[in-house]
């Protein structure tokens, strides 16, 4: 009697325990869920509700049903908007990717001070863009820059001086560059750390069976970064897509998706409703290049 | 022969070394150079000043504001008007030495450092406890949570930038100034949090069970298990955390140029600049230093980090 009193006690008692751990691990969780429910969940939802209705000069709505998204999408500023953003993306991404496969592989060899360079590297990704974007303007400055000082003035590659940032039609090519200055350490470092990790014997069996550099990089290198560069090349491609900070910035004379949202929205006659609309489809088309990516090159 | 190929060979890697390091490091130099130098030295492409002009700096940074700015009429003119209190003389001659309303550089640094400081502290100290909760504490709903906190990860600002400024306006949170500087926080915590959880949880799965088992068996509560062994073993991990976060809010433009537009004393450092460049009191090299003194403070911070900052985001993933 005493005996089986004790046991559904115990069993009691660790019942509590488990329950306790729930209890607790929900109390925990709950001020980050809460905040992320209410301030990430709740406004993207408000956000697909805001995209149904116009708004008046006086910020009244009425309800538009897929007015907006026709709309925009019948919009040639948004199609060349687009345009823009893809060149941008895609451009970027290569560039930043190849770049950091090229240092990476540059700082792996020993060399002497190679800490000090590894540290000097980094500082483009470290460096806040607000400051470091004006040192770019003055390097593209027509009258004073030293880019065109030597494509102009040394090499003349470019017949006259050019207003590359504030020219619409070049603003996007000053914006790739930096972006590419910008962003490449990260990929290198990422890279490195993979590279760091490779089995120094694989290299040693390729030397003896007499391979070259490149195939060793082909045979060794390539397959162990795979994984990594391609997870890296989506990453940046959805940073890169959802850009907007590094761009304006630097121009807003480069009209990429989220600029010409940003514009649309809160300046001129802050149409909220067209905002939104370009918003959600902005995010549906990284949604649908994301799940071709996994499937077509993570191949999960 | 042999030797040749191997010279030229590490000559040739000698030389994209440099290219490397030149061309990560040539706009800073362009930056330092160019906050050094007197406007009619700008077109010189060298980047060493012919005339080492350091009146930008001197500005900013509102040292020796003195008598010497005032004209010396002026400064007659108040020394021969005897009526006039010594109030009225400091107001008036405060007018000519304030540099204030060109670019109040200080209290735009204050500002962001407040708002980055309190976003997060806020961040880290909410993502301590829910990353515990993730990696240690087996709970219904655990996967989801942790799954959702990822899929974060793909939202850029824009899309929250509308429906955030409208439910803040709607709240009556932006009709006072401290109201607009702790929907600022708020936003800001909201864009670090899922890296702080993210990047924790990773951390803490790392630190051995069998430490916390020891310490409950000794009858330490969980919390106290959190205060007393998680927080002190992974206080390197909480700092560059902490660190990153207060880089996000410190950069951040987009909702700063939003929320402040009409509170032009709160602005913060990146919208604060991106004003100046484009007012009428835009000067090289006035804007050149307020970049090097933005960025100086940032980066020394990531340097100091920079080594567990390299395990760190390998380890968790990152959000720019």
């Amino acid at each position: 009697m005493q005996l089986q009193t004790k046991t559904s006690r115990q069993r009691r008692l660790i019942g509590t325990i488990a329950q306790q751990e729930q209890r607790l691990g929900w109390y925990l969780v709950l001020p980050s869920a809460v905040i992320i429910l209410v301030l990430i969940v709740y406004p993207i939802i408000y956000n697909v509700f805001l995209s149904a209705f116009s708004f008046s000069y006086a910020g009244k709505r009425s309800f538009a049903g897929f007015d907006n998204y026709i709309g925009i999408l019948s919009d040639p500023e948004f199609r060349s908007s687009l345009g823009t953003t893809s060149m941008y993306v895609v451009l970027t991404t290569m560039g930043t990717t190849l770049l950091g496969i090229g240092t990476a592989l540059a700082l792996n060899k020993e060399f002497p001070l190679r800490g000090l360079v590894r540290s000097i590297v980094l500082l483009p990704y470290v460096a806040p863009v607000i400051s470091v974007v004006f040192a770019w303007q003055f390097v593209f400055d027509p009258v004073n820059g030293i880019f065109m000082d030597i494509f102009h003035a040394k090499l003349g590659w470019f017949s006259e001086r050019m207003n590359i940032v504030g020219d619409p039609n070049t603003a996007v090519w000053a914006a790739i560059i930096f972006s590419i200055w910008k962003n490449f350490p990260f990929t290198y470092l990422m890279i490195l750390a993979r590279l760091q990790a490779v089995d120094k014997t694989l290299y040693e069996a390729a030397e003896v069976d007499g391979a070259s550099d490149w195939q060793q990089f082909k045979a060794i290198t390539l397959p162990e970064i795979y994984y990594v560069v391609s997870a890296l090349i989506l990453l940046r491609v959805i940073w890169n897509f959802n850009k907007f900070d590094e761009i304006y910035l630097l121009s807003s004379n480069v009209k990429v998706l989220s600029v010409y949202t940003y514009l649309k929205a809160f300046t001129g006659s802050m149409d909220f409703g067209q905002g939104a609309t370009l918003a959600v489809i902005q995010f549906l088309i990284l949604i649908g290049f994301i799940l071709f990516y996994v499937k077509k090159v993570l191949k999960w | 022969m042999v030797k040749k190929r191997n010279f030229t060979k590490s000559a040739l890697f000698f030389l994209l070394i440099l290219a490397i390091v030149f061309f990560c490091l040539f706009p800073f130099a362009q930056m330092l150079s160019l906050s050094l130098k007197y406007s009619w030295d700008w077109g010189n492409p060298s980047w060493i000043p012919s005339k080492v002009n350091v009146e930008a700096y001197k500005e900013l940074l509102n040292i020796g504001s003195s008598l010497k700015q005032v004209p010396e009429s002026v400064r007659q003119l108040l020394e021969e008007s005897p009526d006039l209190t010594s109030a009225q003389k400091q107001a008036i001659l405060s007018k000519y030495q304030s540099t204030g309303d060109v670019f109040p550089f200080l209290r735009y640094f204050a500002n962001s450092l407040l708002v980055a400081f309190l976003a997060s502290f806020i961040s880290v100290c909410l993502a301590i406890l829910g990353a515990y909760s993730f990696s240690r504490l087996a709970f219904r709903g655990r996967s989801i949570i942790q799954r959702g906190v990822l899929f974060v990860y793909m939202f850029g600002g824009i899309l929250l930038l509308i429906p955030l400024y409208r439910i803040f306006a709607a709240s009556g949170l932006l009709a006072t100034p401290a109201g607009t500087i702790a929907s600022l926080v708020i936003i800001y915590v909201v864009q670090t949090l899922p890296v702080s959880l993210y990047m924790l949880g990773n951390y803490f799965r790392t630190i051995p069970y069998s430490i916390e088992e020891a310490a409950m068996i000794e009858g330490l509560s969980r919390f106290k298990v959190i205060i007393r062994i998680i927080i002190p073993l992974s206080i390197s991990a909480i700092i560059t955390v902490f660190i990153y976060c207060f880089m996000i809010a410190w950069n951040e433009y987009m909702f700063a140029s939003i929320f402040l537009k009409t509170y032009k004393g709160l602005y913060t450092l990146p919208i604060g600049l991106k004003t100046l460049f484009v007012s009428k009191n835009a000067i090289w090299d006035r804007i050149m230093a307020a970049s090097m003194l933005t960025a100086v403070p940032v980066m020394i911070l990531f340097m100091t980090i920079q080594k567990n900052l390299t395990g760190g985001l390998a380890a968790g993933g990152v959000k720019e």
